[in-house]
């Protein structure tokens, strides 16, 4: 059974907007990236599962716990990291770890500042004249402190610099490692293709796909570029009527060709190239975001 | 239920201004109640005039001079309303809709803690925090008054009765409780009337007066010509008074502030006599009469009963109570402060107003129905009027909109 699972939620808050008949399973130990564009649906869906938001229908459970009855007893297992920062009114840094501490019933501290020496915070810091990125990293610890089994990420990276956020994306990895449940959402494919198992893309409320990283990563379909050292050979080359590969590009001011290669047909391709004279020839990387936008575009032309 | 955790920060962050409002409250009411001067007489004499054909007016005049009745229609109506309720406004959007509005409560709802819990201890601290504002507003009162005026938590007694009870080598409370000795008494009614610096025939009136407050006898049926003849009296004395006024050329109202300046002025008492047509006797004593009304307001003026106080204090207590209820409720029925502010601090200024609509003329009247204000009414407490059906009107209107506050944060969807 999931440790997480939404089932038909639906929220609509009219207009087209809200979040329709989303279905999320997401098991124990399992690290979830859920990407799309502002405003489709990500938070709406995060604040389902967190109790804050009551469904119009479907339901939300949490260790088969509904996540609105339950939702006090459902937070014994979740740290959550919201979308926006605005924290309590508190002096400090220390001041407002030390009160979510308590609200929390922790009375052990270790654990908590291991993660404030990772994330190199500075938690004697003024709360309110704190940087976007010290707020998160403060957000960050606050949900992780109690070291629980679920962790709900919404945009945990946003505002913080490139170098931070590896160190926030190292810090999840050793989450990862530990068997934690993680969600996270993100518009960054990349946070998510080096940490995720699974990766739901949300479009206008509705949950278009759900693959596995390593499925998008691990295409059989693979894409090359190649350029020749004349425009001679760029000719012959396209001239060829070949069955091993597909061309998708043409740029003969380049002398180049993005062509399409299935696995299976690469020891063919070797051998028929042996009679081309290439400049070079390199692999472009299937990344998520490619993946995704291809089926954004699928979308478009589909309505 | 009740959250120690979130009490603390609670309490941290609305602390200051409680404290500055409970600073300036404090102050202005030690400051009416310190400066209170028994000696606005002016004030007095200007109804004087009118007490004189109406002699009703003379009780209701008594009440309205009273402290508890200065302190109640200018400061707990009026100027203290309004600081209580900037107070409420300010610290009901800070408890909870600007915590949603801004998103600091998700640090509190991603804990185990319930709803539930949240709503109770800010309610708690909404009322705790009330609570001990007019405790320590009536204390201060009381100490104020005492420390001031004295005869609050100890009888007071007059200045004749300490000189007469010291004279005689009698108690204090002994001699209170029986003034016809002194009346008896030439000796003692000299002693008495210096004490308190009036003339001995003045005195003497005032003990009368006094004697026929305290023996609780019906008066004896007038007859129409004794009536009749009161009032041809009243008015011939009236009539010398204005003669000698122009005599004198002061205003009415002067020459009541200062009937003795009269009695010295020959010339003028006898343009006065002569203008009454009454004998030179009966128009001394009636100025005799109105200095002893005098020393009857002096004393009056000076009653300062801890029960009507503190009344005074639990009425305004509970109409703030049913006050914060209201802004409370919206506090937690909406997501925007600006929502929220609408009606929390809208409803509770509309009440004012509408209260102070009803106050100022009869046409105006009926807009006491539209307002709870006017459950509580200083006036009541002091009068001794009945308030205890208003008063609890005003507790369960809190007590029910406090409930509602809880149900409504439970079921809504938060945007955390």
């Amino acid at each position: 059974m999931p440790l997480i699972k939404l089932e038909n939620i639906t929220k609509d808050y009219g207009d087209g907007r809200g979040i329709f008949d989303i279905n999320l399973n997401i098991e124990k130990g399992e690290v979830f990236g859920f990407v799309g564009t502002n405003g489709a649906g990500k938070t709406t869906t995060i604040r389902h599962i967190m109790g804050f938001l009551r469904p119009d229908k479907g339901t939300a459970t949490v260790d088969g716990l509904n996540c609105w009855e339950d939702s006090a007893e459902i937070k014994k297992y979740i740290g959550y990291v919201p979308g926006e920062i605005a924290f309590p009114d508190e002096a400090t840094g220390n001041a407002f770890l030390q009160s979510q501490a308590q609200l929390l019933g922790l009375k052990d501290m270790t654990y908590a500042n291991r993660i404030i020496d990772i994330l190199q915070l500075d938690p004697t810091a003024n709360l309110k004249r704190m940087s976007k990125g010290m707020k998160q990293k403060t957000a960050i610890v606050a949900a992780f402190m109690a070291d629980p089994q679920i962790l709900i990420l919404d945009e945990p990276t946003t505002g913080l610099d490139p170098l931070m956020r590896v160190g926030v994306m190292d810090l999840l990895n050793e989450e990862k490692k530990k068997g934690k449940t993680i969600l996270m959402s993100t518009h960054l494919f990349e946070e998510v293709e080096d940490t995720c198992h699974k990766v739901a893309s949300i479009k206008e409320g509705r949950i278009i796909d759900i693959k596995s990283t390593k499925e998008i990563r691990h295409n059989e379909v693979k894409t090359f570029k190649l350029e020749f050292v004349s425009n001679d050979e760029y000719q012959r080359f396209i001239a060829q009527d070949s069955k091993i590969f597909t061309i998708s590009e043409k740029r003969p001011e380049q002398d180049q060709v993005i062509i399409q290669l299935h696995d299976e047909n690469i020891n063919q391709f070797m051998t028929m190239m042996k009679s081309f004279q290439i400049k070079f020839l390199s692999e472009r990387k299937y990344t998520l975001e490619q993946y995704f936008n291809s089926l954004y575009k699928e979308d478009k032309a589909n309505v | 239920m009740f959250s120690k955790t979130i009490f603390k920060q609670t309490f941290k962050s609305n602390i200051r201004l409680w404290l500055i409002i409970t600073v300036i409250l404090v102050a202005l009411s030690t400051l009416i109640i310190g400066i209170f001067n028994p000696d606005m007489m002016e004030r007095v004499l200007g109804f004087m005039e009118r007490a004189i054909d109406d002699p009703e007016f003379l009780a209701r005049m008594q009440q309205e001079i009273s402290l508890i009745n200065v302190l109640g229609m200018n400061f707990y109506a009026g100027m203290g309303l309004i600081l209580v309720l900037i107070y409420i406004i300010i610290t009901a959007n800070s408890l909870v809709v600007s915590k949603v509005d801004r998103g600091s409560m998700a640090y509190i709802l991603s804990t185990p803690i319930k709803r539930s819990t949240v709503i109770v201890t800010q309610a708690i601290y909404m009322i705790i925090a009330l609570v001990v504002m007019f405790s320590i507003l009536a204390a201060s009162g009381l100490v104020t008054a005492e420390v001031s005026h004295g005869g609050v938590f100890f009888e007071r007694f007059t200045d004749d009765v300490t000189a007469v009870a010291e004279e005689a080598g009698m108690e204090e409370a002994y001699v209170a409780a029986d003034l016809n000795m002194i009346l008896e008494n030439p000796q003692l009614l000299a002693i008495g009337a210096e004490a308190r610096g009036i003339e001995v025939e003045v005195y003497a009136i005032y003990l009368t007066m006094l004697i026929a407050q305290g023996d609780d006898m019906p008066q004896p049926e007038r007859t129409p010509e004794q009536t009749a003849m009161e009032e041809q009296m009243e008015t011939a004395f009236v009539d010398g008074l204005e003669a000698a006024a122009e005599h004198m050329e002061i205003e009415m109202i002067e020459l009541f502030g200062d009937l003795r300046a009269l009695l010295a002025d020959h010339e003028a008492l006898g343009v006065a006599v002569a203008a009454s047509g009454l004998p030179v006797e009966h128009f001394v004593q009636g100025i005799y009469m109105q200095l002893a009304m005098e020393e009857i307001f002096l004393d009056s003026r000076f009653q300062f009963d801890i029960g009507d106080y503190i009344w005074l204090n639990i009425g305004m207590f509970l109409l703030m109570f049913a006050t914060a209820a209201i802004s409370f409720f919206f506090s937690c029925l909406f997501n925007l402060s600006k929502h929220a502010i609408a009606l929390g601090a809208g409803i509770p200024i509309a009440f004012y107003i509408f209260q102070t609509m009803a106050m100022v003329g009869e046409d105006l009247e009926f807009f006491r129905y539209f307002t709870i204000n006017t459950l509580y009414n200083p006036i009541d407490i002091a009068a001794g009027n009945g308030f205890a059906i208003q008063f609890a009107i005003l507790g369960v209107i809190g007590v029910i909109l406090y409930g509602l506050s809880v149900v409504v944060f439970k079921k809504k969807d938060l945007p955390l």
